[in-house]
């Protein structure tokens, strides 16, 4: 053990450098590895703990009314099913409503409560995150905290067709009604702001039910079930509900992004790591042979000389694994604050055991299982044949570019012999840019489709986008239509309105209806078959159809208001509102099951026009009859700056960590190449090869492998990151990624990859300009 | 008159060692003949081959100039001497120094082709170099591991020889061969210099030495005196043998 220990430091001293940026690497990866782990095994986590300590609900429901006989009706019907553990009923205001937000419009389900009443609930319990003086006002869900929603600001809200303000006076946490991604978003009002809104009567009084299941899994039936029961006793009755699965799933969105990004990251990472080491151990194994066979003449024995290797390695390995995971605690915050901008729920960040100790686990396994399968030869050295003659480690069975039979440029030449002797490098070379071209084609697929123009990335994830939505009541549908068909600036009309139903099984979806699919502007949503044109088709979402084995052409059973039809399978689309659980169909199709009391319409506005200015004057001139507007673009904006701020710190993070790692990697192969040719570059040098030359020639001689490499790989990663990226993205209900590849873009990644790569190299081979022949003549 | 090649002025040459200054070349006044056989003989660490390094470019002196023709080449940066190596200098090492990874061609090809001469005329001349020192086709394309120690000499003259240098520097060039191999490099080379190559060699062996037209005797960094021997003939072996040992006697060898 002791001998192990002194060769272990003799290596490392003679090999300062390389160990330098193996351990940058392992650090690195490290560092991915420990976050996310983080992210993955306790982040999601938080959401359960915030929800077991606010004793929140499993299933939240508003029901416009809140008279006595329904709350009768619902409590029965509450009390009468098993799976009920415990449930609340309270009065609150429900109305849609929209407020600035990111430099956009939000729009939800508001639910209005009165502050006081709101803390003492017993069944999702809301806590204040930030209070103060002001005692008269509103307090937002934490989500919303910005420098323009903060306290003793005045913030305005639409409520309907009413414009209220609001002087902020804290924040709460709510883990069912804390974000817009959760149906209906919670607000509290002091007692006197409270009942001013109420009788001025601009949002109706609701019954919110909170129920607790025996089995929360079970929350998405359950609300399927009460809403059927709800909308068959009260079909008129507005209703707006979120679960337990949907709001774990929607508030977690970003870290799913951020986590799937870091697990490949720190994968990538690890890989080339083990790949860089496997390369030094083989080449010190090779340079020191004679070494080896002299210890082994004195009596080291190959399982020393192997542990030694493993000391180093595996010892080094685990050391930084603890740093860089120590060191993720102090990024940790950092992400942690990226996340609450979208989950809206404050995490402290504390020590995690588990993937602590998984990531040295894991690290010190495979730097382990690598060292013991590379320094396996060790075994094969015979003391005498490598101090007589060292065991050939160079089969020069082939003369690669024969020098009086090519017409390469010299240097071109001698840089191409190197690089057809060198296997190893060439196969770190290729699997470290194969990894660089996934990572740049991903970040041009990301800078494309979501940076530059978030179009694409909104018709895939957003699905409909128009100018405005207009909801009306169905009695004032007619003379709607007929003015905003005659409205010079308006210049497409459409019905687009969402409702829920529900599959036989008690899958709840979100049906979409319209007129004429062929008017609807993001016809991409269409992924497979068609729209539906006749009352009896129905088009479902793919990640659902996949997951219920649905083929085009089937028929399914659907419930609403009480009614059952059957509809034969036209298509699939994909739209990840709500979590891939969608369909869409035409009016006529919907009122086989039921009668719209009330009609979204998204409207395509004049390029000129000034939407907010014309939702005002919609509401204005069509009055109650109309229940809200909604300037979608700026809603669209607000929704997706979190993500779009998110991804373009990913891009960055990822796009520093590329270089690094390239960096890295030449440095140690360059470092390597340097070392073992010292003696060549000694005799070039003396026969008249100039520093320039040599330095040119040792750069050009990884170019063979980093520009196949990198032509290959972003080649082939162009054509998957689209399947790739649906992979990645298949929990919210995306199974066809139709992202625009930017061909240019990718050219030019691959290009500035492989003259990055060249001046990199160039820089780090500057050492030989230290080699002087006079030194290689000396004997130094 | 013989035209002068390369001359030193005052030539110097100081290392520190364990922060002594120590003065291994001192003072050196020097001139080398076109067509000549130097031969620079001294007890170790007299400073010879500090000076063939300082006379070839490998080096540069810490003081004093050297003159090639009518360019001061001990003013010149690394890559001017390099070039400078390239263009007017071929170099026999007693390591021989050839790249392991390189054909035997390759190695005497990556020198001749850095200059600016036409291909064709460069493996041209290297063939015509390889028959004239007796290394077959078969041995050009071999390895430098694949082949004996007198070969691989031969092939380090060859390279030395490719640029048609003016002057070729040999560093003890029979120091690793055994008697029969370092006799041929020695025949080579006399047969080279009685061809107008002009050669300056170092070398602490009386067989070797022989070979010479000129002897420099160094002691303590210093020419101590010179022995002028003619031209080299078989005949007149002894001969020279007799003039350079009472040469050495004199000088305290």
């Amino acid at each position: 053990m002791r001998k192990s220990i002194l060769l272990a430091r003799s290596n490392l001293r003679r090999a300062k450098g390389q160990t330098a940026a193996i351990i940058v690497l392992i650090f690195l990866a490290a560092l991915m590895l420990n976050l996310w782990l983080m992210l993955s095994m306790d982040y999601r986590q938080n959401f359960r703990r915030c929800h077991d300590r606010l004793n929140a609900e499993h299933v939240t429901m508003a029901i416009d009314g809140d008279t006595s006989e329904m709350r009768k009706f619902v409590t029965d019907t509450l009390k009468a099913d098993k799976r009920t553990a415990e449930f609340f009923l309270d009065s609150v205001l429900h109305m849609v409503g929209t407020f600035e937000y990111n430099g956009g419009e939000m729009n939800s389900e508001f639910i209005f409560m009165e502050k006081e009443d709101a803390l003492n609930r017993k069944i999702g319990k809301i806590e204040i995150v930030e209070d103060s003086s002001y005692t008269r006002g509103i307090y937002m869900p934490v989500l919303y905290r910005s420098d323009d929603i903060a306290v003793g600001k005045t913030m305005e809200l639409s409520i309907g067709s009413r414009k209220m303000s609001y002087t902020v006076c804290g924040f709460f946490n709510s883990a069912m009604m804390g974000s817009h991604n959760c149906s209906m978003c919670g607000v509290l009002l002091t007692e006197d702001c409270y009942q001013e809104l109420e009788e001025a009567g601009y949002a109706p009084r609701a019954a919110l039910c909170s129920i607790r299941l025996h089995d929360r899994e079970g929350s998405e039936d359950y609300d399927a079930m009460l809403k059927d029961a709800v909308s068959a006793r009260y079909p008129a009755a507005r209703t707006a509900s979120n679960t337990y699965a949907m709001v774990s799933q929607s508030r977690y969105i970003s870290q799913m992004i951020c986590s799937g990004i870091m697990s490949a990251m720190a994968c990538f990472i690890l890989i080339i790591a083990l790949v860089v080491i496997a390369s030094n151990i083989i080449n010190y194994i090779q340079e020191n042979m004679k070494n080896l066979g002299a210890l082994k003449a004195v009596g080291y024995t190959s399982r020393q000389l192997i542990s030694s290797l493993q000391m180093q390695f595996t010892g080094i390995a685990l050391v930084v694994a603890w740093m860089g995971a120590g060191v993720s605690y102090v990024l940790f915050p950092y992400i942690n604050e990226m996340m609450i901008s979208q989950t809206g729920i404050p995490y402290e960040v504390r020590f995690l055991p588990v993937p602590f100790f998984l990531t040295l686990a894991v690290l010190g396994g495979t730097v382990s299982g690598v060292v013991w399968m590379s320094s396996r030869r060790i075994r094969n050295v015979e003391p005498i044949v490598a101090l007589r003659q060292g065991i050939q480690t160079h089969t020069f069975k082939q003369n690669h570019v024969p020098l009086d039979r090519t017409r390469t440029p010299l240097n071109l030449a001698l840089a191409l012999k190197t690089t057809m002797s060198g296997v190893k490098h060439n196969v770190t070379i290729c699997i470290t840019m194969l990894v660089l071209s996934l990572v740049a084609v991903f970040s041009g697929l990301m800078v494309r489709n979501m940076i530059m123009d978030s179009a694409p990335f909104l018709d895939m994830i957003v699905g409909e986008i128009a100018d405005s939505c207009i909801n009306v009541q169905a009695e004032a549908e007619e003379g709607f239509l007929k003015e905003m068909n005659t409205d010079e600036r308006v210049q497409k009309i459409y019905l687009y309105h969402s409702l829920q139903v529900t599959h036989a099984g008690g899958d709840v979806l979100v049906a979409t209806l319209t007129d004429d699919f062929s008017k609807v502007n993001n016809q991409k949503v269409m992924i497979e078959g068609r729209f539906p044109k006749y009352d009896n088709e129905i088009a479902v979402a793919a990640k659902y159809a996949a997951e219920k084995k649905l083929k085009t052409g089937d028929e399914i059973k659907l419930t609403a208001g009480g009614k059952q039809g059957a509809y034969i399978i036209s298509g699939f689309v994909q739209i990840s509102n709500n979590l891939g659980k969608d369909c869409l169909f035409t009016r006529e199709g919907y009122e086989r099951l039921g009668e719209l009391e009330n009609t979204s319409y998204y409207l395509n506005l004049a390029d000129d026009t000034d939407i907010e200015a014309f939702n005002s004057e919609v509401k204005e001139r069509f009055g109650d009859n109309v229940n809200a507007t909604i300037d979608i673009n700026a809603t669209v904006q607000s929704g997706s700056a979190v993500y779009v701020s998110l991804m373009k710190i990913i891009v960055m993070a990822v796009l520093v960590l590329s270089v690094l790692v390239i960096t890295f990697v030449l440095y140690l192969l360059v470092r390597t190449m340097v070392s073992n040719k010292k003696r060549d570059y000694g005799i070039l040098k003396a026969l008249g090869f100039t520093t320039g030359q040599l330095i040119c020639q040792t750069a050009l001689s990884f170019m063979p492998a980093v520009i196949l490499s990198t032509i290959g790989g972003v080649t082939v990663c162009s054509f998957i990151i689209n399947p790739l990226t649906a992979l990645f993205l298949r929990n919210i209900g995306i199974v066809k990624s139709t992202f625009t590849v930017p061909v240019w873009y990718n050219i030019l990644a691959g290009m500035g990859m492989i003259l990055s790569a060249f001046l990199i190299a160039c820089l780090l081979s500057l050492k030989i300009k230290k080699i002087t022949p006079r030194a290689l003549l000396a004997g130094e | 008159m013989k035209k002068i090649l390369l001359k030193t002025e005052n030539l110097s040459k100081s290392f520190s060692s364990g922060g002594n200054l120590q003065h291994v070349l001192k003072n050196i006044d020097l001139e080398l003949y076109q067509g000549d056989f130097t031969v620079i003989m001294g007890a170790s660490g007299a400073g010879k081959s500090t000076l063939l390094y300082a006379l070839s470019g490998m080096d540069t002196p810490s003081l004093g100039t050297i003159t090639f023709g009518e360019r001061r080449i001990s003013s010149l940066s690394q890559d001017e001497l390099a070039v400078f190596r390239r263009d007017h200098c071929g170099f026999v090492f007693q390591q021989i120094y050839l790249i392991d990874g390189m054909s035997v061609m390759d190695n005497v090809l990556s020198a001749g082709l850095l200059t600016d001469r036409d291909r064709k005329s460069v493996i041209l001349r290297a063939k015509e170099l390889f028959a004239d020192v007796d290394i077959s086709e078969e041995t050009q394309n071999k390895f430098p591991t694949q082949i004996s120690g007198g070969e691989a000499q031969r092939v380090g003259m060859v390279r030395a020889l490719i640029n048609s240098p003016e002057i070729l520097f040999a560093d003890e060039p029979t120091g690793a061969l055994n008697s029969k191999t370092g006799l041929d490099v020695l025949d080579t080379l006399t047969r080279f210099n009685e061809k107008g190559q002009s050669i300056v060699m170092v070398t602490h062996d009386m067989r070797s030495a022989r070979r010479g037209s000129r002897i420099l005797y160094l002691k303590d960094g210093m020419i101590l005196g010179e022995c002028d021997l003619g031209k080299y003939a078989m005949q007149d072996d002894s001969a020279r043998q007799e003039k350079l040992a009472s040469f050495l006697a004199e000088m305290g060898w």
